[in-house]
């Protein structure tokens, strides 16, 4: 099975469509997938925070065309990227620096540092940063 | 609008990009080998991500009919046909029923795949009967006729040939490989 390993390192609403887009399509292809959530990143998996990201300035008014389009909402597409087996590391170095614990995150998570991304994504066939 | 049979449908409309695909492979694995599945999308880019999903995967992606606004894409759930060993002893070339045809000689052409493979690129003038439907529709057929059997690799049309001989009829030819690489002319739903 090939592998897809993906850095999630900004924590906006447009950043979480991206990661979480490409995630699913993927892992929907039998496509092995692990996330690295770094820095703003966590948001992303941040049981309260990911039910608010932000648009970035000045796009706010794209929220209709998301509401139109009929696109899910984060949260959806995180239960949908685990239910498909999709691995989500969190950054302990991120999340030491800020002050956060492993269960202000949504279950299921590993925490671990580059390394252990790096183990997973040394073998990877397509590797994205966001 | 013409219909194609599926052996289930998969209602995504409505949704956008990555849904369609995702639940496409849910529906997927509910499927068992050699069924088809059709899937009702609106997302305009779904046709060529199931393309590229199927490919991928390793399903086959037959086509996509558009009704209105809503596009039907057909997939069947790849089967690992390509292992079994062939037993029908007597056989004939793509080329040589290329041949045959061109000379219209009076020969009658059966496509064993399923319907919705059939839909989308056929032998003009072919007769389609799945091969799960094959006995109950041997009436259709008369056993003195010259049948050449046809699938997409050989080995589906090599089952229903043997099932033709047990049946009586004397003068079947399995064509190898098939549809898969068929060069001749072909009909689709779509033109």
């Amino acid at each position: 099975m090939s592998k897809v390993a993906i850095i999630a390192s900004n924590g906006g609403l447009f950043d979480a469509y991206k990661v979480f887009n490409i995630a699913t399509a993927a892992a929907a292809t039998d496509q092995e997938v692990a996330i690295f959530f770094t820095f703003e990143g966590l948001n992303l998996i941040h049981k309260e925070a990911n039910q608010q990201l932000a648009m970035p300035e000045g796009k706010e008014h794209f929220a209709e065309g998301f509401a139109n389009a009929n696109v899910p909402a984060i949260p959806e597409l995180v239960a949908m990227a685990q239910e498909l087996d999709v691995k989500f590391i969190g950054c302990q170095m991120t999340m030491d620096v800020m002050g956060l614990e492993k269960e202000s995150f949504v279950d299921g998570i590993d925490v671990g540092g580059a390394v252990t991304f790096l183990e997973f994504a040394k073998d990877a066939e397509v590797t994205l940063t966001f | 609008m013409n219909e194609i049979k599926a052996n289930l449908i998969l209602d995504a409309k409505g949704l956008a990009c990555p849904m369609p695909i995702v639940k496409t492979k849910k529906a997927m694995t509910t499927l068992e080998a050699g069924q088809v599945l059709e899937v009702l999308a609106t997302d305009k880019g779904s046709t060529a991500d199931i393309k590229a999903w199927a490919g991928s995967t390793g399903h086959q992606y037959l086509g996509t009919l558009e009704d209105g606004d809503v596009l039907k894409h057909y997939l069947r759930k790849s089967s690992g046909e390509e292992a079994t060993e062939r037993k029908h002893p007597n056989v004939a070339t793509n080329d040589e029923l290329l041949t045959k045809l061109q000379n219209n000689d009076s020969i009658v052409v059966v496509d064993v795949r399923e319907a919705a493979e059939y839909a989308f690129d056929h032998i003009p003038n072919s007769q389609s009967i799945p091969m799960g439907e094959l006995e109950s529709r041997l009436n259709e057929l008369n056993k003195e006729d010259e049948i050449y059997v046809v699938c997409r690799t050989g080995n589906r049309s090599d089952f229903a040939a043997q099932k033709l001989a047990e049946n009586g009829f004397t003068n079947v030819i399995n064509v190898l490989p098939g549809m898969s690489q068929w060069t001749g002319e072909t009909k689709s739903i779509n033109n």
